[in-house]
């Protein structure tokens, strides 16, 4: 007897199910961000920090030492960080308010001149007076600024404590990772067992390449902007791009402020030219393209073996269903549930696998039962 | 207290049953604490069907207790090909060449047994030279000692 046992793909129902499920949990992370952004910072740190936890354990170390010793390094690195950066974080954050001020007087100067140079080309706009009344309005709402600062500050400040869960949620990942995928694979039926394996590998390798993904959008989009801004002669032109590339971990909402930045920059510390304004949005403009179309899709995109489209269509539903942390958390989500969906999808559609374990279940049944006489 | 540092390690008795199986019997006590965190144990009654003939091959298993009977798909009779004890190891092949399982195995017997999944047992070749070299030399007699066997029942099939 031959039983054929051919190859099951995901089918229109499986990718439903995926991408519904992918909208269901985005709505459901975006009601309790204040856990789910310390566990995906967990989850960044453990991929940090797991290859060197791995070889101190080759090298001979139990894992509960090896965990506690790169901790331990970790934790030591950042607060001698911190303590070199304190001076510096102190002298800034005095004349902070200052320079804040300088930039956004620098860009309402520039939003007044651009005004004045249309109005002096169009009647129209000149007789709506357009150039004062916007101008009056931005600057009320700069002047307002205080105002946003706090609950800005308080939002942090909130924010912190739930943040200090991320080296404790790190730290027991390392530890215990291995033994928590034991468990979870002691739970699967013998059936399922190598496909849960299969699975759990995947899951772990997909937001691996997730997090790796992002690093190397990072370093490309810094590149791309800081030798645009460095051929254009602006000051701290590497710094300035750093920034702009980790604000455009959020999709779209980073990017525009990234440019707003940029902007800023230019109309402050090229008054006289306001020109450079206007060449520093068109590089960014050309930097946001290249990274939504060509970078993200070749780095997060093609590291969740993900199709250019799709990821970029799901970029806007994850937009549409969770506002900004959609944005942000789209992908990861997608990636981690596509392997899941598609795998539950491979054996529940396999009537091999489901016969085997309906056989092994009537077995177990049979051995209970076989000193009662059932 | 400094002493008991060159004193040799004590291995513990899951560990000494690991060490007991052909695949690891050259591994020290550290080696086999690595391998230790990457095996599952997992138990199958008798007739269970651990894998079948033409499955994608993620695993190898190492019998720990009981039988296991290799055979043709569905028959366990008439097609058996190997019966294998505790200690021997079985599903190595789909693992070194990619391919298909090139048979069924089923339990003989009520048994335990351990599975390694393929990644963890491919990393662990890549980044454990040492463990690498002694777990490959063993698969290696595993595989000549196989050849031998076949070798000996096509003669004795022409003979006849």
């Amino acid at each position: 007897m031959t039983v054929t046992t051919p190859h099951y793909g995901s089918g229109p129902v499986v990718w439903a199910g995926i991408i519904g499920a992918t909208c269901l949990l985005l709505f459901v992370f975006q009601k309790m961000l204040w856990l789910v952004v310390p566990f995906l910072l967990a989850l960044v740190l453990y991929y940090m920090l797991f290859p060197p936890v791995q070889r101190l354990v080759y090298g001979g170390m139990s894992r509960e030492a090896a965990t506690g010793v790169v901790m331990v390094g970790f934790l030591a690195v950042l607060g001698v960080g911190f303590t070199l950066m304190l001076p510096w974080l102190a002298a800034h954050l005095v004349d902070g308010q200052a320079s804040i001020e300088r930039y956004v007087q620098g860009g309402l100067k520039l939003a007044e001149r651009s005004l004045q140079a249309l109005e002096a080309r169009w009647a129209l706009l000149a007789e709506a007076e357009v150039a004062e009344s916007m101008v009056q309005r931005l600057d009320y709402m700069s002047g307002h600024l205080s105002r946003h600062i706090e609950p800005l500050a308080m939002g942090i400040a909130a924010w912190t404590p739930s943040l200090l869960l991320a080296p404790f949620v790190t730290f027991f990942l390392l530890r215990d990772g291995q033994r928590f995928k034991r468990f979870l694979g002691s739970a699967v039926p013998n059936a399922f067992f190598e496909r849960t394996l299969y699975l759990l590998h995947e899951v772990d390798r997909t937001a691996r390449a997730y997090f790796q993904g992002l690093i190397q959008l990072t370093v490309l989009d810094t590149i791309t902007l800081a030798v645009g801004l460095w051929a254009m002669g602006f000051p701290g032109a590497l710094a300035l791009g750093f920034i702009c590339a980790v604000l455009a971990w959020v999709p779209y909402v980073g990017s525009i402020l990234g440019g707003l930045l940029v902007v800023l920059v230019a109309a402050t510390d090229f008054p006289e030219t306001p020109a450079m304004a206007y060449w520093a949005v068109t590089l960014f403009v050309f930097a946001r393209l290249l990274d939504d179309f060509f970078y993200m899709p070749l780095t997060i995109g093609k590291s969740l073996h993900m199709h250019p489209v799709v990821t970029v269509v799901m970029i806007f539903v994850g937009g549409a269903v969770a506002g900004v942390p959609g944005l942000m958390l789209v992908l990861p989500v997608l990636g981690v549930v596509m392997v899941v969906g598609a795998t539950i999808g491979e054996v529940v559609t396999d009537p091999r696998l489901m016969a085997r374990h309906y056989h092994a279940r009537a077995l177990r049944k049979q051995g209970a039962g076989v000193d009662l006489g059932l | 207290m400094v002493l008991g540092l060159f004193r040799p390690k004590s291995v513990a008795p899951r560990l000494e049953r690991i060490r007991s199986l052909f695949l690891f019997v050259d591994l020290t006590p550290g080696e086999l604490a690595i391998v230790d965190g990457l095996v599952h144990e997992r138990p199958f009654l008798k007739d269970e069907v651990i894998f079948d003939e033409g499955d994608d091959g993620q695993a190898i298993y190492i019998v720990l207790e009981g039988e296991v009977v290799i055979c043709r798909q569905g028959r366990p009779d008439d097609g058996r090909l190997a019966l294998l004890g505790p200690g021997t190891f079985f599903g190595e092949l789909a693992l070194l060449d990619q391919g298909p399982r090139a048979a069924q195995a089923r339990a003989a017997s009520d048994c335990r047994l351990l599975v390694l999944f393929r990644e963890d047992f491919m990393s662990l070749l890549d980044t454990q030279a040492r463990i690498a070299s002694k777990v490959g030399r063993q698969l290696a007699r595993h595989l000549g000692q196989r050849m031998r066997v076949m070798a000996r029942t096509a003669e004795t099939c022409q003979h006849l």
